[in-house]
């Protein structure tokens, strides 16, 4: 009996290492990890320009036989879940696809590495991509911006170009009906639109969010205004932004009235079913609005860049930009490899064949184009919108930004449309805010 | 032997304490570690650092803090009295045991099985200006003025409004335990009213009631506790605007730690939460309480 266990004990792991062996060995499986694929696992959010750097992992993969491993989650969780798992020290990614908005954050907590060595290796990426600058910090690039857009307006081009409106337009207003240049025209072409419950003038999203916020921050920087000054303190709460909350709450004469709960996607939904005019958005959303399954006035909107105060059309002026790009994780287990992945997605003609899927190449050179501009006839526009503007994030570049733009100004703003505050109370109140948190967080 | 005994008795009761530990006590000290701490999440390099009670300094001498708990409050009695009044009539009527009545009750409760992030878009849909029913039957109804400001955009409305839907889902769960109550009841009691000659206001006022106490106190604990964690129907719906109006304790411990990544702050905030959730248990308990039978 004995005998019988020795033999067991001996033999049985024996075969059963031998048969695995073999099994390894006639499969074909790597003896080591040595020869093993390189992996890069990415992290997303699920949105339309993560559908367009989708597109190309099948060919990377052949190319370079890297393997690419992608995580998503829904948007409005993916921060909070890719904090998590870096305070956690428990995360697997090598390359999170972040907002502009995030890097800052991710850097200063050393989440995420410099990636100057892919800028370094391409002498014109810079000037190629201007939204590069947007990604420094301390003279070390954190983030290759695959996505960019500005903020602007949408308007209907069957009624702009409608001759009655035209004429009608004139002769209220006494100039041309064209699409919005300067602040006065925009108000006008709202004003002239606004026929309910038919057709309202312009949509805005007056649900108390970031969205919100970027409504007063157009008009804001427009009028040459300034959310933080150069030590930090906040400086929107000067006579610029006092007009430029008004002028917010004075647009909402022209839109609907359930404009004033609407948030992103109820905005896009209003203007794609026709009930608007204009819509004051960003570019991303020339998509939807040109998508004919769902949008009634597919190949009637255009594009252009936010209005400037009248007489200073062709200021050079901070616009809203909006960037959402590649970044590689301080723990990234094979950087080169996520390197090459970078270099492959943002090269001139993946940029170009990806863009229409639901994205809006972050070079120059891939915005000229011709198929591309074949495809997004819009492309052009927001080129010279923003060759025409400082682009500027929508919120301040530091860890904070985030919330004094989402937290408190969006709740200034909302008070002001609502009512229940004076454009003066409500934003003195978002500056002690802003001040208060700064200040505790060591910036003064 | 009595060792002995005790000694079996102590094994017996530890995997149970062990358990508790685990689940109530371990979170317990480190909810309340984190509120005695400076822990910025979105800024590492502050460090982690302990500043003892300075957290409650600040959140309790914050004007936030005190108008997010006022709302809380008013939306709490608010929509937990009208759930209890609304609770216990529907249960009456259920309790008379006509035809369909159970069918009845099946329907009835539908909204309590929903989600309340479904119940969410379901009303936020519904109180639309443009596309929802209810704006365009007040206006049929020459009501129109009640939602021009739209419900959710009105800084006056948007919490009643919530509070209406909170009453919508939840009437059916105070329905369910009263109606059990209901059906607990002796009959004996209302036979010896009715020999007695009490009237039916009497009669529900004097022995129905007082009878119905347990199951009442049962309804309105835990539906204040619940209606106490609000969140999800604000996050849908109003995202805690039209400026602060809508922002409950709950979305305001969101706010704080998910907003602007103060754990620490948003801790405090928390036990607060709890303290308040305590207090007013206890107060039901002793105001309503239940007298040994």
């Amino acid at each position: 009996m004995k005998r019988n266990a020795l033999y067991l004990t001996l033999i049985l792991p024996a075969a059963v290492f031998v048969m695995t062996s073999t099994a390894l060995y006639a499969s074909g499986e790597p003896e080591s990890s040595n020869s093993a694929p390189a992996v890069v696992r990415l992290v997303s959010e699920r949105g339309s320009h993560t559908e367009a750097w989708k597109s190309l992992m099948a060919a990377f993969q052949e190319k370079s036989g890297i393997k690419l491993e992608l995580t998503q989650y829904p948007y409005a969780n993916y921060f909070n879940q890719l904090m998590l798992s870096f305070t956690s020290g428990k995360s697997e990614f090598d390359v999170p696809y972040i907002s502009l908005l995030w890097y800052p954050a991710l850097a200063k907590a050393g989440y995420i590495q410099p990636v100057n060595e892919l800028v370094d290796q391409e002498p014109g990426l810079k000037s190629d991509m201007p939204g590069l600058s947007t990604a420094v910090m301390d003279g070390k690039y954190y983030m290759v911006p695959y996505m960019n857009e500005v903020g602007g307006v949408v308007y209907r081009a069957d009624l702009f170009n409608d001759p009655k409106e035209k004429q009608a337009f004139r002769a209220k207003y006494g100039y041309d009906l064209a699409p919005p240049t300067n602040l006065k025209s925009y108000r006008d072409i709202a004003e002239f639109f606004y026929r309910p419950p038919n057709l309202y003038g312009v949509t805005l999203m007056g649900r108390k969010s970031i969205f919100l916020a970027t409504h007063f921050t157009n008009r804001l920087w427009a009028e040459g205004g300034t959310v933080l000054d150069a030590s930090m303190h906040p400086a929107f709460n000067s006579a610029v932004g006092v007009e430029a909350v008004n002028e917010v709450k004075d647009m909402f004469r022209f839109a609907s009235p359930a404009s004033r709960t609407y948030d992103f996607q109820e905005a896009l939904n209003e203007f794609s079913q026709g009930k608007s005019a204009m819509v004051e958005v960003w570019t991303t959303s020339m998509f939807y609005f040109n998508d004919e399954k769902s949008s009634k006035v597919a190949g009637n909107a255009a594009f252009v860049g936010f209005p400037r105060p009248a007489g200073q059309e062709n200021a050079m002026r901070p616009r809203l930009f909006i960037s959402w790009g590649f970044s590689v994780s301080a723990k990234a287990q094979n950087k080169t490899a996520a390197l090459d992945w970078i270099k492959y997605a943002t090269e001139d003609n993946n940029f170009a064949s990806a863009a229409p899927i639901g994205t809006i190449p972050t070079r120059l050179s891939a915005l000229k184009n011709p198929k591309l501009i074949a495809e997004l006839p819009w492309i052009p526009a927001f080129r010279e919108a923003l060759a025409t503007c400082v682009p500027t994030p929508i919120a301040p570049l530091i860890p904070e930004g985030p919330t004094i733009i989402g937290q408190y100004i969006a709740t200034a703003v909302s008070q002001v449309i609502t009512g229940s505050a004076s454009a003066e109370e409500a934003l003195n109140g978002a500056a002690a805010e802003t001040d208060r948190l700064l200040k505790e967080h060591g910036y003064y | 032997m009595a060792r002995l005994v005790d000694r079996n008795k102590l094994s017996f009761l530890l995997p149970g304490l062990l358990f508790l530990c685990a689940v109530y006590a371990a979170p317990m000290v480190y909810s309340i570690g984190v509120t005695l701490v400076r822990w910025i999440m979105i800024r590492p390099d502050l460090g982690i650092r302990f500043v003892g009670l300075h957290n409650y300094s600040v959140v309790l001498r914050a004007v936030y803090t005190w108008l997010s708990v006022g709302r809380t409050l008013v939306f709490v009695v608010g929509a937990v009295g009208l759930e209890l009044v609304l609770g216990v009539a529907i249960a009456l009527f259920l309790n008379r045991n006509f035809f369909g009545a159970r069918f009845l009750q099946s329907i009835m409760l539908i909204p309590f099985m929903m989600a309340p992030i479904v119940v969410g878009f379901a009303w936020r849909f519904l109180v639309n200006n443009e596309t929802g029913p209810l704006p365009n039957l007040l206006s049929s109804v020459g009501l129109g003025a009640i939602v021009n400001p739209p419900l959710l955009a009105n800084p006056r409305l948007a919490l009643p409004v919530l509070a209406v839907v909170d009453v919508w889902q939840f009437t059916p769960f105070v329905m369910l335990v009263v109606l059990a109550g209901l059906k607990a009841l002796p009959t004996e009691p209302f036979e010896a009213a009715r020999a007695d000659g009490a009237t039916r206001y009497q009669t529900f006022f004097r022995v129905t009631l007082p009878l119905l106490k347990p199951a009442i106190l049962v309804a309105v604990v835990i539906r204040t506790l619940t209606a106490l964690r609000l969140f999800d129907t604000v996050f849908i719906m109003t995202g805690g605007g039209p400026g602060n109006s809508t922002e409950v304790l709950s979305f305001y411990v969101y706010r704080l730690a998910f907003e602007t990544y103060d754990m620490g702050k948003a801790g405090t905030v928390g036990i607060i939460a709890l303290l308040i959730a305590m207090l007013l248990t206890l107060l039901y308990i002793r105001t309503i309480g239940v007298e040994k039978q």
